[in-house]
């Protein structure tokens, strides 16, 4: 498309304008933002923010079919958290559920971007459009069929057993290994989301100008000082909102995976809040309000963690979500 | 110009190819190894899906197939309503992508402009439903009460917009396109509706093609509003239908002993099919999206 | 901008508030339905157990809709023959809406939740003794003991069988909210039955290893001493007994470790202990933990020590149960496993005897006792909004007929049984029509749920299905006898909601604590006596193990004295 052509226009011959107008002009120019944003603020309104009064649910004795806002709901003000304070599970519970977020975050984080920008630095964009393909693959694989092949490879009847047998020694069984639960399951994820991952950062990589580049080349640039130096920096604000956004989800992990992986040699490490919280509602007494407190509690954190990194980035870099 | 850069270029091609070639070489073996680790899964669950259950589950499968059968595709298929599951996936998928593109994209192209009217604030707006959520009974009734349980714009409405993606469309939408252009498009006189439709769209092939692909496998792996929404059988997407299939493990309607292990034996039978079922077609049509993911996008738009 | 911006945050609260319309303001109970009318208008009579429930303006006029989960292979049950039999014998329609199982499992909570839109009941609702307190408190579900009247079969059951009565009356007010599910064959209590490969054994016997035992003993009822044991699995261990050249695939011992069936826990009946998933049972009436027995050490550390010499396959600790029944397919790899028959463990069943429990060092022979219980409360639960109730209890009443409880169960008669009865009353199957086999052919047609199935049923009725016929045959043979008068099931009985907030606090931390231990010491080879004593401090310190057991007792004695 043209840029630049035809003649400019006469330059608009303003009178000197009162505060008030201005500040309508720029309203008046710039509202078809505000038109342009405005699907997305209703999506989220209806669907979002109507439910959002379920978080009361935490600071009451709440069974499914109780009000939630009317003279009739039982109000327990912070006892669901002292609850779960008080348990004598709260810290290992807790510290389980940190070290598998943070290293599963330190090795899950990295990777997608060193894929992207290897696969960016190959030389036949052929294979490399392939290997994309290639690597978003696990994305679609199900949970369940996961963890059973993992089992199957791991564990004490699988694919390593067979491997050590052959060569004599003895394999104990990853599956038995409380050592083992936590690699397991942060690489097994990281195995199957780095491709997936990859995908924006690939996008973000293809709208690199080809005219750095070439500057580079001329300026004398190895092809691995061009990753550092064009490649990283084009990328560099999706990284650090991506960043921003994962640390804000830190402590979210799920029953489903640590669930179908523990055994009762690995208890002790893959016992985490939210598979606690699941077999806990099959004893005794389904308790939705306990496991809405806490989910409060895990989303207060997870604000706090956003905050600060939010503000961490401000400082060190120009790039922040606020 | 081109005849007095040529000699200089060639040596500096030289220089490269040596210090480069490490590079290459390292990058290559590199990707190679992930490219085995993730290959070898893939291709187990490839020959698992056509080898006697029982020999899959003693660890027997590993290279090769064994007891080569095609019954769980066979059974499968014998499941008439996969194909409507397909359809009914196509049709919801088909709709997200459109919906959520048209919400997504002009947002995240405000969301990126540092003139919107109250950015902080739609910023917070946005960022607050990523950590609180009523849970799921709220969001049942409010649903209930707008009436869209059991429609299958229960399952494709809270679907179009993911502020995960909204923020990663504004982040582009800051990076990749310059100003310049925007302010020559100003100085021509066009509007903000003139600029984003012959400006920003045809520069963000790449954002909009990404976009597309993570809504769409979004709606094609999700069941669970399904599962909860619709009340009719016939409008089960897909991944539904699979889970149907492949009976949940904590029977508690089995009767007796042996039939619940009867059903466990079919789910194992079935396990490896339906990720392939439900995956191939979506990893068939990625080559079109990296079309999309063209280099040099902006050439020949920015020569002052 | 500050000033729209709050408004705009007021009126998101204000809206978000309005939104929970749906679930404010109280539900209203069904206006105590007239049964004087119904008698009048529509023919509601409940006292013959024949003669329909209501009459032809009745059929035509009342409906119920229940809301049922429904295995995955089975039809809709509206288009099934039983429930269709059911609606001409008592002119009372039944609207069935169906989902599978994993739905259901969400959409509990959301029915309760959806106030205005709840069907009349709720079958296969899989009801928890907390929830059924909780929802009976807020008036939520019918007290169905107010309506014993018109439930004749319900009430002969609870009259006749006042422990049924114990396990499903709710504590707090002694009324019933929920419908149970009875099938007595007598199978759950004892999920392990030891199995020995006929031939391998024979060949431990030539070649001398394993002593005292001839060919002749080699049938179903072999009782090994541990020593033998040991000798033998040693000799497996050792030896390339399926001749494929390989001397390390044989496994000795299998189970699935901590499995609901097919566990370890009979070995540790050879030290006198009745061991089961929950490690807790009754003995002489008083709730006992198995992991506070001193024999439970020893016993753990003879299990390790036959793991660490390899006597014990090591992927029964961590192999699903599919995985175990797939390795016994193909090449012959078990010697001795525990599981409930053979046939579906093993491609040669015929090779394989059934063993009497193994005898300890000390001469104890005893097995595990589960807690499995045979009474399911919370099969049906009725919302207090249905409208006749009374009509839909003496509906349901009619499921507790033998002859109904049967076809509920296995099928209907014309499908799967024959019109005629034999010549003792009993139903007789029909032969399998092509290609479908027994279990296809009953989850297809059988809704399964709220039955009473007992001894009466069996002896005048139904036969059990062959294979479970053939597990009571083998576990009244060769494992039954071992168990010790003295020793109970501990059932889960009705708590109150107290109890079961201490339950709710302490189980699973016990649990856990217990299996973490275990599992360590069974395969690091046993544990040391100071790690005992620290383990039993434990139990009593952080995990109040006491506390627990008094919950339990108390619920207990409660279940006995109104028995």
């Amino acid at each position: 498309m043209d840029t630049v052509t035809g003649t400019l226009s006469a330059p608009v011959l303003s009178k000197p304008v009162k505060p008030v107008n201005r500040k309508w002009k720029h309203l008046r120019e710039n509202a078809p933002f505000l038109l342009m944003i405005l699907p997305a603020v209703v999506v989220v309104f209806l669907f979002c923010y109507l439910p959002i009064y379920g978080v009361l649910i935490a600071f009451q004795d709440f069974m499914p079919g109780d009000p939630i806002l009317s003279k009739d709901t039982i109000w327990v003000g912070f006892e669901n958290f002292s609850r779960f304070f008080n348990d004598p599970q709260f810290w290992p519970l807790m510290k389980n559920t940190f070290l598998i977020c943070i290293f599963g975050f330190v090795i899950g984080f990295p990777l997608p971007i060193i894929i992207s920008l290897t696969l960016n630095a190959l030389k036949s964009k052929k294979v490399g459009k392939t290997l994309q393909t290639i690597f978003t693959a696990p994305h679609f694989i199900s949970l369940v069929v996961l963890v059973g092949m993992l089992s199957l490879f791991f564990g004490s009847g699988g694919l390593l057993a067979s491997i050590a047998r052959h060569f004599g020694g003895e394999y104990e069984s990853l599956f038995l290994k409380d050592s083992a639960f936590r690699p397991l399951y942060i690489l097994s994820s990281n195995w199957q989301d780095f491709g997936w991952s990859a995908v924006i950062y690939i996008a973000a990589l293809s709208n690199v100008d080809p005219q750095q580049h070439e500057a580079a080349i001329l300026d004398g640039a190895t092809r691995f000082q061009r990753v550092i130096h064009v490649d990283l920096p084009a990328i560099m604000p999706m990284i650090s909102v991506m960043l921003i956004m994962s640390i804000g989800g830190l402590m979210g992990v799920g029953y489903e995976k640590a669930l179908l992986m523990q055994t009762d040699a690995n208890l002790s490490v893959s016992e985490l809040v939210s598979t606690y919280v699941y077999k806990r509602g099959l004893t005794g007494v389904p308790d939705q309000a306990y496991a809405s407190a806490i989910g409060l509690f895990n989303s207060v954190i997870n604000v706090v963690l956003l905050i600060i990194a939010n503000t961490t980035s401000k400082k060190f870099s120009e790039n922040s979500l606020w | 110009m081109e005849k007095a850069l040529q000699p200089k270029k060639r040596k500096n091609a030289m220089r490269d190819t040596l210090g480069d070639k490490v590079f290459y070489t390292i990058n290559g073996i590199f990707l190679g190894l992930v490219a085995l680790i993730v290959l070898y899964p893939l291709y187990f669950i490839v020959i698992a899906s056509i080898s006697n259950t029982d020999a899959v589950l003693a660890g027997e499968v590993v290279l090769l197939p064994k007891d080569i059968t095609l019954d769980g595709y066979a059974k499968i298929l014998e499941h008439k309503e996969i194909w409507n599951g397909y359809l009914n996936t196509l049709i919801y998928t088909g709709l997200t992508v459109v919906l959520s593109l048209l919400v997504t994209i002009p947002a995240g192209w405000a969301l990126s402009r540092k003139t919107l009217p109250g950015k902080k604030w739609f910023m917070i707006f946005f960022i607050i439903p990523m950590f609180f959520g009523g849970g799921l009974i709220p969001f049942y009734n409010v649903m209930s009460s707008l009436g869209l349980v059991n429609t299958i714009w229960a399952i494709i409405l809270p679907s179009i917009l993911s502020v995960w993606n909204l923020f990663m469309s504004k982040t582009f939408f800051e990076s990749s396109i310059p100003n310049g252009l925007i302010e020559a498009a100003k100085i021509d006189g066009a509007g903000q509706w003139r600029i984003f439709a012959s400006v920003v769209i045809p520069l963000s092939k790449a954002v909009i093609a990404v976009m597309a692909l993570y809504y769409a496998v979004g709606q094609w792996n999700s069941y669970f509003n399904a599962m909860i929404f619709l009340q009719d059988e016939s409008k089960y997407p897909l991944q539904l239908v699979l889970k149907e299939i492949l009976i949940a493990s904590e029977s508690t309607v089995g009767g007796s002993g042996e039939t619940m292990l009867e059903q466990f034996r079919l789910a194992n039978q079935l396990k490896y099919v339906s990720v392939i079922a439900s995956s191939l077609p979506v990893l068939c049509l990625y080559p079109f999206v990296q079309k999309y993911f063209a280099q040099g996008v902006m050439i020949g738009s920015l020569k002052e | 901008m500050k000033k729209l911006i709050s408004l705009l945050l007021v009126l998101v609260i204000l809206l978000s508030m309005t939104a929970c319309g749906g679930g404010g303001g109280s539900s209203k109970p069904a206006e105590s339905s007239d049964v004087d009318k119904l008698v009048s208008e529509y023919g509601f009579q409940w006292t013959d157990p024949s003669k329909p429930i209501l009459n032809d303006k009745g059929a035509q006029e009342l409906s119920f809709n229940v809301y049922s989960s429904k295995n995955a292979s089975a039809k809709d049950y509206n288009d099934m023959k039983i429930m269709q039999d059911l609606y001409e014998s008592t002119n009372v329609f039944v609207n069935w809406e169906n989902v599978s199982e994993s739905i259901y499992s969400q959409q509990k909570n959301l029915i309760f939740g959806n106030k205005d839109q709840r069907p009349d009941a709720i079958y296969h609702a899989g009801m928890g003794a907390g929830e059924i307190l909780k929802y009976a408190k807020r008036k939520v579900l019918v007290p169905i003991s107010d309506y014993l009247d018109y439930m004749p079969n319900f009430k002969k059951l609870l009259e006749e069988r006042p422990d049924i009565k114990a396990q499903i009356v709710n504590v707090e007010d002694g009324k019933i909210y929920s419908l149970p599910r009875i099938e007595e064959m007598g199978l759950l209590q004892n999920p392990n039955i030891l199995f020995l490969n006929k031939a391998w054994t024979q060949a431990a016997i030539d070649a001398g290893t394993l002593t005292g035992v001839t060919a002749d003993d080699l049938k179903d009822g072999l009782a090994l001493k541990y020593d033998q044991m040991e000798a033998l699995l040693t000799y497996w261990r050792d030896n390339d007994m399926n001749g494929n050249g390989k001397a390390d695939d044989e496994r000795p011992l299998s189970f699935v470790y901590n499995n609901w069936q097919g566990n370890q826990c009979d070995l540790y009946g050879m030290f006198g202990i009745n061991d089961n998933l929950e490690h807790r049972i009754i003995v002489d009436g008083k709730v006992t933990y198995t992991v506070q027995d001193p024999r439970f050490k020893e016993a753990t550390n003879f299990i390790a020590d036959w793991v660490s010499k390899g006597l014990i396959d090591k992927a029964s600790f961590d192999q699903s149960q599919d995985v175990f029944l797939a390795n016994g397919k193909g090449t012959e790899k078990y010697g001795a496993f525990y599981w409930w028959e053979s046939e579906t463990v093993v491609s040669n069943p015929e090779n394989y005897i059934t063993c009497a429990p193994l005898i300890g060092p000390d001469g104890s022979q005893t097995v595990c006792i589960s807690n499995n219980p045979e009474v399911g409360a919370g099969e049906v639960v009725i919302f207090s909004e249905c409208q006749n109730v009374e009509v839909l209890l003496a509906y349901f009443d009619r499921y507790y007929d033998p002859v109904i409880s049967a076809q509920i169960n296995y099928g209907p008669i014309g499908i799967v049984y024959e019109e005629e009865r034999d010549e003792k009353g009993m139903l007789v199957q029909k032969p399998l029509p092509e290609g479908l086999t027994a279990d296809e052919l009953r989850l297809q047609n059988a809704p399964l749920g709220i039955i009473y199935l007992g001894d009466y049923a069996w002896n005048n009725v139904v036969n059990m299905e062959p294979r479970a016929k053939l597990r009571l045959d083998r576990l009244t043979a060769y494992v039954t006898p071992y168990m010790p008068a003295n020793v109970k099931q501990c059932l889960t009985m009705p708590f109150t909601s107290d109890e079961l907030n201490v339950i709710a606090n302490l189980e699973t931390n016990l649990n856990d604590h217990i299996r973490t231990n275990l599992i360590k010491w069974i395969l690091k080879g046993g544990v040391t006596d100071a790690e005992w004593d620290t383990f039993q401090k434990e139990l009593t310190g952080k995990c109040k193990i006491d506390d627990l057991a008094k919950v339990y007792q108390d619920a207990y004695d409660r279940f006995q004295s109104g028995k």
